[in-house]
């Protein structure tokens, strides 16, 4: 029978929730285009990543090789071409991470089979592969059609489909041998480095004020902080202001950042964009204060306010404040 | 150091309203701002200063319409030495893999050691173009990258992956990296810049300068075709409060205080 | 005939506009409003990337544009912060303008690059306590004593005094000269001379990051290298700046319109009152399309007072009539912004209230606007 391909994620030792998300999705297609789910392992003892993915595919392909322990895009795309090549699955999935990206664009090319990227959805309509990708920082959904072929690579978003636990479907675990032979030639993956951990945990905060773009200049850092006091809880931010450097990178949240589940978010000029969203859109209570009425952040919000933030913020801070000491 | 940098010429969205236009495949652009794709002004300024260091030449090139110029006269007064546009009728339409084709064709012409891109666009956000240049080209490649070292005819890379990890990569030159955001601080356009480029050409390639044919490339040669664009469904209904600044943070303090946040 | 804006032109409003836009944050214009201080940091990061040296050659260190280039960043500037452009825009005022007309080789190496780099501030000293719009007879004198002079008297309202490294003098030198003003020469004073004072002035109503002073003069002794130019031609060599200045302050005040109805019209389109946007009501609607109108007019009119100037045809009546106009426009349009504000307009954390404080001084500095009537009214009576 003709496979739909998983490609397993894993790092330093853990399989990437990513994973597991592809693994729901993919059982479902593979059901509805009466496929089998196949899991795809590279790795080095990579036994028990294995005994896991069995619990979520019919089969689960196991390559080992000391050579596959840590991602390198050029020995995985040797593994992995002349796998597809040889099974021709209808479909390979694999996440739209630092992982997917590194390595499905090449792949595809190597192979000359069709790739879309960043999806977060797709079906088959008929022999059509549809798939479903948000454009403009998430302003616009696109549906596009891939061009006909007897197979795919498609990359997902992370955090776009939930992981459903279900019955253990009892994979059977097959390895095959590393196809290396030849020596990893151009690139070598070296270390894994942690950039030094901050003061604050921001992942134990009960309320975080996030700040993004909207805050336009240094300058107005001290009255975000301010806020953020008078709620007893802690300033966290998207990429830009990371980029610029008004807050250190301990504090980002989204998915080259944290992710937090804090009891409250206000989210202050913060478009939204999707990195972002996927590292807070499961907080309890999210407030979102944004002009623009179509910013992305309201698609996840519980309250907004469509008002530019700096009129809010000053008054917000004086009730807050009044409010606190009421309380007391 | 022989460097090529690809960039693109983009409307900026983040803050402006976007509406689907009557073919319901495009967006309307009439009013959009164009400029150069954020990640490209970071890989952009990080050629000009690998430049400043190790000496050599940058080679700013784009695929699209002669409206890309304003972009390309950017990255020449920035500090690229000479631009290339790729433009013909037949492009039109290419995704993320035809442009590559593009891009390719052009770029094994030229001499280089290293080929800079964006990690990814701000319009389309295909993440794509780079890695699959360099497959075409056949050089190795490392994605999303926030530093940038050599020692002999190596590239020392540090990826950035989720949660703030980084991987350091080694890789033989040429190669081929896509720059994520906050790698460096890009300059301002000066006036010097400015009157430099004016000296400097902005040399147009078409389909058959490049030896292409019109099936490889646009819609013919792409992998993706759009069928309809539409704003995204919300994902729960959220609650827009109204009224002054007054009233509005009120309600929010009410929410708070009914929800023992404070 | 082209009306359009070369692509390099082009190029460089939009290399200011990122720079403003950028820099010239609204907090740092609202804490230089209140404190009446230079910008010398952003004054030396925009010089850094040529904005301030746009009309000076590039022997000098300068960036080799015309007038009408100058026109575009000052406009861009005064977009985005009229005091802290005015301030940026005017560090390099007058002096480097009269030494490149009249100066000698000496003078110009010593004076352009220097104020070129933003490393100095330069400025005029023309204005008396007496004599404002009447500089035909100055009070302050230049005596000639030995090879060289002294100068003793008192200037009023002098841009950037307080942080100029050279100044431009007036100075009568031959008090006996009928008219007098055939008896004015031009002297270049160096901050730290013996006998230099400056003192600065304070609680301006606009402009106020654009510091102004009160210098007094007491038997300074200049060599004749400070001489500017010929002896007792100072008069007409001044009027011959003006008139490319005042092309300069008409683009100031375009800038200034510019900004506050680009804040007018987004406060117009989110401000909502009786459930619809107020953009809606036909009462700020007209009025911000009567504005627009008015800063096309006088953008119009000063770029061609520009263009003439820099192809070497200044006509003194079109230059009057784009500063007598566009400051009309900006006083108008700034005025009005405030009242698309309604009541917030009238705070100073919404800024219009700012620019319309700014605006005014475009009708008084470089020539009143009764002056420049004059202008027109005398070249009309001569070609009609």
């Amino acid at each position: 029978m003709t496979e739909l391909f998983v490609l397993a994620e894993h790092r330093q030792g853990e399989i990437r929730d990513v994973t597991f998300e592809l693994l729901t999705k993919g059982k479902e297609l593979a059901k509805k285009t009466s496929t089998d789910l196949t899991a795809i392992v590279l790795g080095h003892n990579a036994g028990n990543h294995a005994k896991r993915l069995a619990d979520h595919a019919k089969r689960v392909l196991v390559i080992e090789d000391p050579r596959l322990e840590n991602f390198n895009s050029e020995a995985y795309q040797m593994v992995l071409s002349q796998l597809i090549s040889q099974r021709k699955p209808s479909l390979t999935l694999m996440g739209h991470t630092a992982f997917g990206v590194d390595l499905a664009p090449s792949l595809a090319t190597e192979l000359n089979l069709p790739l879309a990227t960043d999806c977060v959805d797709l079906d088959f309509e008929g022999e059509t592969l549809t798939v479903i990708r948000q454009v403009y920082g998430g302003k616009v959904n696109v549906k596009a059609r891939v061009r006909k072929s007897e197979g795919y690579i498609v990359t997902i978003r992370p955090a776009t489909f939930e992981t459903e636990e279900g019955t253990p479907l009892g994979g059977k675990i097959v390895t095959i041998e590393s196809p290396l032979s030849e020596d990893i030639e151009y690139k070598r993956f070296i270390e894994y480095v942690q950039p030094p951990a901050g003061e604050v945990d921001i992942t134990a905060a009960d309320s975080l004020i996030g700040i993004g773009r909207g805050i336009k200049d240094a300058d107005n850092m001290p009255m975000m902080e301010e806020l953020a006091a008078t709620l007893g809880g802690v300033l966290v931010c998207s990429r830009p202001i990371v980029d610029k450097e008004w807050l250190p990178a301990d504090r980002q949240v989204g998915t080259s950042g944290k992710t937090v589940k804090p009891k409250l978010y206000i989210a202050v000029g913060i478009s939204g964009a999707f990195q972002h969203l996927t590292g807070m859109k499961n907080s309890d209570l999210i407030i979102a204060i944004n002009k623009d009425p179509k910013a992305p952040i309201f698609r996840v919000a519980d309250y907004g306010v469509v008002e530019d933030l700096f009129k809010i913020v000053p008054s917000l801070k004086s009730k807050i404040s009044e409010a606190r000491e009421a309380h007391t | 150091m022989e460097i090529i940098v690809c960039i693109k010429h983009v409307p900026e969205t983040a803050e402006a309203d976007i509406t689907i236009d009557e073919s319901g495949k495009r967006i309307e652009v009439e009013d959009l701002v164009f400029d150069i794709n954020e990640w490209d002004d970071y890989a952009l300024e990080e050629a000009v200063q690998l430049k400043e260091k190790l000496g050599g030449s940058v080679t700013a090139m784009t695929v699209g319409s002669e409206e890309g110029d304003s972009t390309l006269r950017k990255c020449l007064a920035r500090g690229a030495d000479r631009a290339i546009r790729l433009t013909d009728k037949a492009f039109e339409g290419s995704d993320g893999y035809a442009t590559a084709k593009i891009l390719h064709r052009a770029i094994k012409e030229l001499p280089y050691d290293l080929i800079l891109t964006g990690a990814q666009a701000g319009d389309d956000g295909y993440a794509q173009v780079g890695v699959t240049l360099a497959e075409l080209l056949g050089v190795p490649h490392a994605t999303m990258v926030k530093k940038v070292e050599f020692s002999g005819d190596q590239a020392r890379v540090n990826r950035e992956l989720e949660g703030g990890l980084e991987a350091v990569i080694e890789m033989k030159l040429p190669a081929l990296i896509t720059i994520q955001t906050g790698i460096n601080e890009p300059r301002y356009v000066s006036i010097m810049g400015i009157r430099k480029a004016k000296s400097k050409e902005i040399k147009v390639l078409g389909l058959k300068e490049l030896g292409l044919k019109e099936d490889e490339v646009g819609k013919a040669g792409s992998w993706m075709t759009v069928e309809r664009m539409f704003v995204p469904p919300v994902e729960k209904e959220v609650e827009i409060l109204e009224g002054t600044s007054d009233e509005v943070t009120t309600k929010i303090t009410d929410i708070l205080r009914a929800k023992g946040l404070i | 005939m082209d009306f359009d804006l070369t692509e390099e032109q082009k190029d460089i409003k939009k290399a200011a506009r990122e720079f403003c836009e950028k820099e010239l944050t609204p907090e740092l214009a609202i804490e230089f409003d209140k404190k009446e201080e230079f910008p010398i940091e952003l004054y030396r990061k925009a010089a850094k990337l040529g904005f301030t040296s746009m009309r000076f050659p590039e022997e000098y260190d300068g960036q080799g544009y015309g007038i009408l280039e100058d026109c575009l960043v000052t406009e861009e500037m005064c977009r985005v912060d009229p005091g802290l452009g005015v301030a940026i825009m005017s560090g390099t005022f007058a002096l480097p303008d009269l030494v490149l007309t009249h100066g000698t080789e000496e003078q110009k190496e010593k004076y352009i690059p220097p104020l070129s780099r933003g490393e100095k501030v330069s400025a005029g000293a023309f204005t008396e306590p007496e004599h404002g719009s009447d500089l035909s007879l100055m009070d302050t004198t230049a005596i000639k004593k030995g090879d060289g002079w002294v100068i003793n008297g008192d200037k009023q309202f002098i841009t950037n005094a307080p942080v100029a490294d050279s100044f431009c003098v007036l100075c009568q030198t031959s008090p006996d000269a009928k008219p007098t003003y055939r008896g004015e020469s031009l002297f270049t004073v160096d901050k730290g001379t013996d006998g230099l004072d400056v003192t600065k002035l304070k609680d301006k109503m606009g402009i106020r990051s654009a510091i102004t002073g009160a210098v007094s003069l007491s038997d300074v002794a200049v060599t004749k290298d400070n001489l500017l130019g010929e002896l007792n031609k100072g008069f007409y060599y001044v009027l011959e700046f003006f008139d490319g200045s005042r092309i300069a302050v008409a683009a100031q005040a375009v800038g200034m319109a510019q900004g506050a109805f680009e804040r007018a019209f987004r406060y117009a389109k989110e401000r909502k009152q009786f459930g619809s946007p107020i953009i809606q009501f036909q009462g700020i609607s007209f009025k911000l399309a009567d504005m627009a109108t008015k800063i096309q007019t006088a953008r119009l009119l000063t770029h061609k007072a520009a263009w003439m100037f820099d192809q070497g045809k200044v006509d003194p009546m079109l230059t009057a009539m784009a500063k007598a106009y566009a400051s009309r426009v900006a006083m108008e349009v700034t005025d009005e912004a405030i009242q698309v504000y309604g009541g917030y307009g009238y705070l100073a954390d919404y800024h219009v209230e700012r620019f319309h404080r700014c605006a005014k001084i475009t009708e008084i500095y470089e020539g009143t606007t009764e002056m420049q009537k004059l202008t027109i009214m005398r070249y009309l009576l001569k070609r009609m």
